[in-house]
């Protein structure tokens, strides 16, 4: 055995130290993770998210700790292994399936058209992107952050552009939280006071028989319309047919508890793992930031705008601030919804009614996300036949 | 390329629109086809009969009372019972 002095000693544990491979971008990504860290804990802004999300981006930016390293069988590697091999998005989507009441969607289907319209936030990000250099996979996982749903962007950039995910991810989840800050002003510029003191008609009751049959039809009518969206849809109405089913009440509120937990703290680890100094530190992250704020404000008009369209066709019936919720972030557009209407006319009630369009953007932005994998998936579908193939040979 | 991401948006708009308008119509044929029927009323709850040991258990607790109380059971009056 090799015996050392004491110098040498000293020498080779100082060497071994993760200073001695700091670099200024090292300590630049330690600084954005303090960031996540302020605004999770003292903002509270998406605080279930961006707290692991910051710690993924701290541990994988402190050198030589192997956290993220493949081959070495780094923990957020394997954290990231879900993410990639589309588990976590699709589970988080089965808890979100359970949590979601659908009935005010089910008392007013037309509602389906305002998380329709909410999409156009979507395509005026794809086009803004595609004008600022993108290629189209990469401008079409920029353009889904108007969805406003982290775990379609995370499923979407994980398919057409891992080397995006760690920007599009933080810009998903940071403008989700800033809804309350970024709609009403876009939702009284577009609306006059006689359209938001609109007060709606009560939502008539569904029958129970309909809650357990929707998750089943709109799997069968989505998925056999747009295949590559299965795993996303396929697990939301999952969770909810647990919920409603009213037989598997152990697995619907294990659905909407532990196991939604759980996967959330792979989910924002691994997100947080892949912000590394060479991917998160380029000019793409700050137009990625830029036009994340766009598609919440071009989805956010597109809702409210067809709202009115609504309101008008309707003889004033529909309050256009419910088109608004169309951007899904589930409930707190809803909620913005109901704030705004309330400010105008006190004891206006909006937020079941701005409940419908704010599911209904979950199914709408799932259903771009399936468009946007059916028209730029080709290499992934290849590589699962391929994987497919390999299991039954 | 932007003239092909103006084209691609409007193909998925049109397709988003069409898959929920799809929806929206088997959801109106579900509804038609299974009304809402309101629950019956659950049956009223008969008042719970007074079991024969339920004086002794007030009168033990009534004596309790009174003693932390430092009282005598006499000077203090039970007026009303709540029942679970």
């Amino acid at each position: 055995m090799e015996e050392l002095t004491f110098q040498e000693s000293i020498s080779r544990i100082a060497g071994s130290t993760g200073f001695t491979a700091l670099t200024g971008g090292h300590v630049v990504m330690l600084l954005v993770a303090c960031v996540l860290f302020y605004l999770a804990i003292w903002k509270k802004f998406e605080p279930l998210l961006l707290l692991p999300i910051g710690m993924g981006c701290l541990l994988a930016n402190l050198p030589l700790s192997g956290m993220t390293a493949e081959t070495e069988g780094g923990l957020l590697a394997f954290f990231y292994g879900g993410v990639k091999h589309e588990i976590i998005p699709p589970l988080i989507f089965m808890g979100v399936g359970a949590l979601t009441d659908f009935g005010p969607l089910l008392a007013n289907p037309y509602t389906f058209l305002l998380g329709a319209a909410a999409q156009v936030g979507v395509y005026t990000t794809l086009i803004g992107a595609v004008a600022l250099g993108f290629n189209m996979q990469e401008a079409s996982a920029i353009g889904i952050i108007g969805g406003a749903d982290g775990p379609t962007s995370i499923f979407l950039a994980t398919k057409l552009a891992p080397h995006l995910l760690g920007p599009i991810a933080v810009a998903a989840y940071s403008y989700m939280s800033l809804v309350p800050l970024i709609q009403p002003p876009i939702m009284r510029l577009l609306t006059t006071k006689k359209e938001r003191q609109v007060q709606m008609q009560q939502l008539k009751p569904i029958s129970q028989s309909v809650k357990i049959l929707f998750p089943i039809v709109v799997t069968i009518i989505c998925v056999l319309m747009l295949p590559p969206v299965a795993p996303l849809l396929g697990m939301l109405m999952l969770g909810n047919l647990f919920r409603e089913s009213g037989v598997t009440q152990r697995l619907s509120e294990t659905s909407q508890t532990h196991l939604i937990n759980t996967v959330t703290i792979m989910l924002g680890t691994s997100v947080g793992a892949s912000m590394t100094a060479e991917t998160f530190l380029t000019l793409d992250t700050i137009k990625i930031i830029i036009l994340g704020l766009l598609a919440f404000c071009f989805a956010t008009a597109g809702g409210v705008l067809f709202g009115k369209l609504m309101y008008y066709i309707t003889g004033g019936k529909i309050n256009p601030l419910i088109g608004s919720a169309g951007v899904s972030a589930v409930p707190m557009a809803a909620r913005v919804s109901q704030k705004v209407g309330a400010e105008e006319l006190k004891g206006n009630y909006l937020l079941m009614h701005a409940m419908g369009p704010n599911v209904a953007g979950v199914i709408g932005s799932a259903v771009a996300a399936g468009v946007f994998l059916s028209l730029f998936g080709d290499t992934a579908g290849a590589e699962h036949a391929a994987m497919i193939y390999t299991l039954v040979e | 390329m932007v003239g092909s991401a103006i084209k691609v948006s409007f193909i998925a708009m049109g397709v988003i629109f069409l898959v929920l308008t799809i929806l929206i119509g088997l959801i109106q044929i579900l509804v038609k086809l299974i009304p809402y029927e309101a629950p019956p009323a659950p049956p009223a709850k008969p008042q719970a009969a007074a079991g024969p040991d339920e004086g002794e258990t007030v009168a033990a607790i009534h004596a309790a009372v009174a003693r932390h109380r430092g009282q005598t059971p006499e000077s203090i009056q039970i007026t009303h019972i709540q029942p679970r």
